[in-house]
């Protein structure tokens, strides 16, 4: 704990206040401001410019009725769907990994799982853009090599009817608006969060060795070890960044602008609330409406936040 | 006749792990063949890689000037994205080492309020901020600048990186403090001979966060520069990206180039990342 101070000694040690001074300046210019701004020109109509109009709540009034955000907020809870389904190889890993009876290897496989992250994220954002090209992409060859595309084929069209693979035409992953949410969910394959394993593993090694040799003589299987031992025991990691999740995907927009393009790809099936924003501000010119939209997302994430704060207790 | 030979307990266990071996060992293969991709792909040309798109070719065939080429093109991002990084991860984790000792040294008046400011921040969604901060950046004329980006990564970094560092500073036994100000230490002599030294490892841990950040931020770079010879990696790629005719192998040489700091990084901090990950160290 921080020392209480003497009103004398604190007058002499003024000084100090210089310390926290550039810190206080650059989060109320950079932090508060932007904030306090986006709240304040959501009630104008602003093209960016000097000249500004009062119109109220219109700003608001129009998102009500806008198509493109409704639609993007269904968007945005599939893709939240597909994220938390992408937890389960994390855990299951760190479950696996937790079972090898050997440090060494134990050690090994986190090493390795280390290694993508010298990868820029941006970079393999790409590299998955360039898996997903119909003619050169490695997607489509792997689905012709292994026979799968006639698999997809045949269901499409006995079976589903999506009417987006067909025989002799490579199938455009991210150019037709039938397969747009499914490459995003295909996406990151096989959906390894490096930080995610680290930090399950780091919960399940206070588990002893005579939990689970009791277990054994309970004739516990190993999937009932996981929901008994190693499951509850991860438990609060798992919440965390489930919540941390949803939090991200809601309020994400680089990877639809990367794969997708400023107006979220063909059909706008990509379109999400952050980038349906930037499109309106940066695209459109509109910045008023962007930041109305803003506003609604923020209101969104803050009571994510809150109740997170309130039901989710992490120890710090 | 010899009795059979028990085998160890351990032993039977360790081969008993074989089907774990094999599934993990799988994922991780699959998880890292992006990272082959990009390897091998970038020593072919373009017809090599159709012809032949999985194995790597024959090294006599190389091209190695893929990798000339790949150099050209993003080492000036590379030059302005190091300049970006260095630059904004040392004034942030500097004024967040002044900022936290502020409020781990004594409780002055308005510290409390001062706090809260700042925690309030960890709470409150940026999302809606970048608009503003666009127009922000316009008026103080700092668009299309690496400044802006440098100022905003700064500002941004001090809420986490000040909350962090509190904690630490605050663990260190105040008799330090106190026999170094009889010795007539000032504030930041102090700081230099006691705060810095002492949390030195969580200092290096923040500061990898912070270049990890910016080394892979692309939206503020998107919207504040114009200019080809201020692109950082980020915008660079994203234009790389946008062109009609690709040839893969300079466009992989390239962003394995774009990849060389951090490898550079993880190369020195591996151990430390993983042990701290693996202990729990980012609590934040």
């Amino acid at each position: 704990m921080s020392l209480p101070l003497s009103r004398k000694k604190a007058l002499r040690e003024w000084r100090l206040y210089f310390f926290i001074g550039p810190s206080l300046v650059l989060v109320a210019t950079f932090a508060y401001f932007p904030a306090l701004s986006a709240a304040y020109h959501s009630l104008f109509d602003w093209s960016g410019g000097d000249a500004q109009q009062w119109v109220g709540l219109d700003n608001f009034r129009r998102a009500w009725h806008d198509q493109v955000l409704w639609d993007s907020f269904r968007t945005v809870s599939v893709l939240i769907g597909f994220n938390l389904f992408k937890m389960i190889p994390s855990i299951l890993m760190a479950v696996l990994i937790h079972r090898l009876t050997s440090d060494r290897w134990q050690y090994a496989y986190r090493a390795l799982l280390v290694v993508p992250m010298i990868v820029p994220g941006l970079v393999t954002l790409f590299i998955w853009k360039f898996f997903f090209d119909p003619n050169l992409g490695v997607l489509n060859r792997v689905l012709d090599f292994t026979g799968l595309k006639h698999g997809l084929v045949w269901l499409d069209q006995h079976v589903f009817h999506w009417n987006v693979f067909f025989a002799n035409v490579p199938p455009g992953w991210l150019s037709q608006p039938g397969l747009v949410l499914p490459s995003l969910f295909l996406w990151g394959f096989p959906w390894l969060g490096t930080v995610g394993v680290l930090i399950y593993l780091a919960g399940l090694q206070s588990i002893s060795t005579d939990v689970y040799e009791a277990a054994e003589l309970d004739g516990v299987g190993p999937i009932g070890k996981f929901f008994h031992i190693e499951l509850p025991l991860i438990l609060t990691q798992v919440r965390l960044n489930l919540i941390l999740l949803v939090i991200a995907t809601l309020q994400g927009y680089g990877l639809q602008l990367l794969l997708l393009g400023e107006s979220g790809g063909p059909g706008g099936r990509g379109m999400v609330p952050g980038l349906w924003m930037y499109n309106r501000a940066f695209i459109a010119g509109e910045f008023g409406y962007a930041c109305a939209v803003g506003m609604i997302l923020f209101a969104f994430i803050l009571i994510l936040t809150l109740v997170n704060h309130r039901f989710v207790r992490v120890e710090k | 006749m010899s009795a059979p030979i028990r085998k160890d307990t351990v032993g039977a266990r360790s081969r008993r792990d074989w089907p774990a071996h094999l599934v993990i060992a799988g994922f991780v293969l699959i998880e890292l063949f992006p990272l082959y991709m990009m390897l091998q792909v970038s020593f072919k040309d373009n017809t090599g890689f159709i012809q032949n798109p999985w194995l790597p070719s024959n090294p006599a065939t190389w091209h190695w000037e893929n990798w000339l080429f790949g150099l050209k093109l993003v080492g000036p991002y590379i030059t302005n994205t190091v300049f970006v990084a260095v630059l904004g991860t040392s004034c942030s984790i500097g004024l967040a080492v002044l900022g936290a000792y502020f409020f781990a040294r004594y409780r002055m008046p308005f510290s409390g309020v001062l706090w809260s400011g700042f925690i309030a921040l960890m709470l409150l969604p940026s999302v809606a901020n970048i608009v503003p901060l666009f127009m922000l950046l316009k008026e103080m004329s700092l668009l299309n600048t690496l400044w802006a980006l440098v100022i905003v990564a700064v500002a941004g970094g001090q809420v986490f990186n000040i909350f962090v560092l509190r904690n630490f500073i605050e663990d260190i036994p105040k008799d330090l403090f106190e026999s170094a100000e009889m010795d007539g230490a000032s504030h930041l002599q102090q700081i230099v001979t006691i705060v810095i030294p002492l949390s030195a490892p969580i200092i290096g841990t923040l500061s990898i966060l912070s270049f990890l950040g910016i080394w892979n931020d692309f939206l503020l770079p998107l919207i504040v520069l114009r200019d080809r010879e201020l692109f950082t990696l980020g915008v660079g790629l994203i234009y790389l990206d946008g062109e009609y005719v690709k040839q893969w192998g300079q466009i992989m040489a390239a962003y394995f180039l774009a990849a060389i700091p951090l490898i550079v990084i993880f190369l020195f901090c591996m151990r430390l990342f993983i042990r701290g990950l693996s202990q729990g160290a980012i609590k934040g």
